[in-house]
């Protein structure tokens, strides 16, 4: 069946979806309602059109600039930086920030080719130079690569006069020490802080 | 853990079968090439999911099957309820590894160093004597990693580091270096310190275990020499990578740092590697192990699984002995025996005897 072999071989390209999985869809979408694989397939086609890049921060929006950088209710005055657009919605999700976002789309990588220069890096400078911004929060993962951004954008962004701060790692809040993992509570040792 | 039996199918060359192992001491006795060393391949493979002769997992597989499986079932004690004890289950097929504890998989082999710790004395431990520093970094990290998870976490991260930093070096990068020093810095101090602790918990231990069984007559000790050596600080060692910068930038590679430390054994000022005998070398590999689980044993509490892989055999009778006075308290040991050794002289009540021939295990 050349139609669900076409299927099952595009689906597995996507993330998390291997063969298995892949087939459980296509017999699913076999024997679901039309109208539902007709909505799906629509969403799908339609989903880049719907979704840009905000032009301020670069975070996905259906409206640009993003609701987040268009809003009067945020600070002005700290600017998050992350790795990629989905960091915005995770950060968001805590309810717990209220600043601006820059997306860096990446994390330097030398191993990967990936340096400052193909970051958006010069973008946030330039935010920067607009005036009003006092910190900088850097939100990179805790691995090598995110170390060495958020080591680099610190030497950069200073020169700028701006504070730059990194995203406390260590305990999952409400986690017990039971259950951490080593390389949490190794991080959590060396940023201990003093009570 | 011990394991109380252990259930193989297509794997090398031996015939599917499950085998009861619920013995102090299991001894496999039979000819070369009869399956015991692949039998405690097996059981290493349980432990840490991977083989001790440092193969891949695809020459595991029987010749003309496309697939092994494995299983054990191990508790804290052998006296335990056998509604106490753990299914580990370890396959490879289709060029994918399943390791199972439980009926879970398994996504970080680390997890299993502490669940069923085992050393393994076999015969490519001669190299940690005679061989390239590497295979001494590699004994030294593997000793240090089973008695601290936190160890392996940081000679993983220091390894990323240092493959980000070759990097950066082969391409130019100079506005990377810096920060990828600092990185590289910390966590090799890190490890250096560890090491540094090694060095001294093991030294002293060797020279007495290595002097019992040889009866050289002279101290063998045991020296830890890190690549920074002559720094003392972060910003020493940092300058001295500035200094070094244009000749690594040049050849393209790291230069310094703990994955250039060095091991060695010294007879006073000397290297013993260079004037030792064969005989000797294999026995400081044996006694690197010896002290390995009683370390391990001391550490952590915990008494480890021991695999002999003919080692026995490479000493003479009377340091076979002594050798075997040495050996530190196990929750579960296995040995293989050629057929015309003294095995017997070694077992116990609680000894379990198989003969191998053909791939099969009889008793």
């Amino acid at each position: 069946m050349k139609a669900l072999e076409e299927f099952v071989s595009l689906l597995t390209r996507l993330p998390g979806i291997g063969r298995k999985s892949a087939l459980r869809v296509a017999y699913h979408l076999l024997r679901t309602d039309r109208a539902f694989a007709q909505a799906l397939a629509e969403r799908i086609a339609g989903l880049q059109d719907a979704i840009v890049f905000c032009s301020i921060c670069g975070s996905y929006t259906e409206t640009d600039p993003c609701p987040v950088c268009s809003s009067p209710a945020r600070d002005r005055s700290v600017i998050c930086a992350v790795e990629q657009p989905q960091d915005v919605v995770t950060i968001e999700g805590s309810r717990e920030y209220r600043g601006l976002y820059h997306v860096l789309g990446g994390l330097i990588s030398p191993l990967d080719g990936v340096g400052p220069e193909d970051l958006k890096i010069q973008s946030l400078i330039a935010r920067i130079r607009e005036g009003g911004v006092a910190e900088v929060v850097v939100a990179t993962n805790p691995t090598v690569e995110g170390d060495t951004t958020a080591l680099y954008l610190k030497r950069l962004l200073e020169a700028t006069g701006v504070s730059v701060t990194r995203l406390a790692t260590g305990m999952p809040v409400g986690g017990d020490l039971e259950y951490a993992d080593r390389l949490t509570l190794a991080r959590s040792f060396r940023g201990r802080t003093k009570l | 853990m011990p394991f109380s039996s252990i259930r193989y199918a297509a794997f090398r060359n031996l015939v599917d079968a499950e085998l009861d192992l619920a013995a102090e001491r299991v001894f496999f006795v039979g000819e070369n090439g009869q399956g015991k060393t692949n039998l405690l391949e097996a059981l290493y493979y349980l432990a840490y999911g991977v083989s001790f002769r440092g193969q891949v997992d695809a020459e595991a597989v029987k010749r003309g099957a496309a697939e092994f499986s494995l299983s054990g079932r191990c508790s804290e004690a052998l006296s335990d309820s056998p509604i106490l004890s753990e299914e580990v289950f370890v396959s490879w097929a289709e060029r994918v590894k399943t390791i199972k504890v439980q009926g879970k998989p398994v996504r970080d082999r680390k997890i299993l160093v502490e669940k069923n710790p085992t050393i393994v004395f076999c015969h490519e431990d001669y190299s940690f004597a005679a061989g390239e520093p590497e295979r001494r970094r590699f004994f030294f990290d593997q000793a240090a990693g089973l008695i601290s998870l936190s160890y392996i976490d940081t000679l993983r991260e220091y390894k990323r580091i240092l493959r980000q930093r070759n990097a950066a070096l082969r391409e130019g990068r100079f506005d990377l270096l810096d920060l990828l020093d600092q990185q590289y810095v910390g966590r090799g101090i890190e490890l250096m310190a560890a090491r540094r602790r090694l060095q001294r918990e093991f030294d002293d231990r060797f020279v007495l275990r290595f002097e019992a069984v040889s009866l050289l007559g002279r101290e063998v000790r045991l020296r830890y020499r890190p690549s920074w050596s002559g720094e003392e600080g972060i910003a020493e060692i940092l300058a001295k990578l500035a200094a070094k910068r244009s000749e690594e930038t040049a050849l393209g590679t790291s230069l310094s740092g703990p994955h250039r430390d060095r091991w060695s054994f010294a007879v006073g000022a000397e290297n013993f590697a260079a004037t030792a005998s064969t005989g000797q070398l294999r026995l400081v590999s044996l006694t690197l192990r010896l002290v390995q689980a009683e370390y391990f044993t001391e550490m952590t509490g915990r008494l480890p699984l021991l695999l002999f892989d003919d080692v026995l055999l490479e000493l003479d009778r009377s340091k076979r002995r002594r050798f075997l006075e040495l050996i530190p308290p196990a929750g579960q040991a296995f040995f293989t025996f050629l057929p015309g050794e003294p095995w017997e002289e070694y077992r116990t009540d609680s000894t379990l005897v198989y003969e191998a021939s053909d791939g099969r295990f009889a008793n």
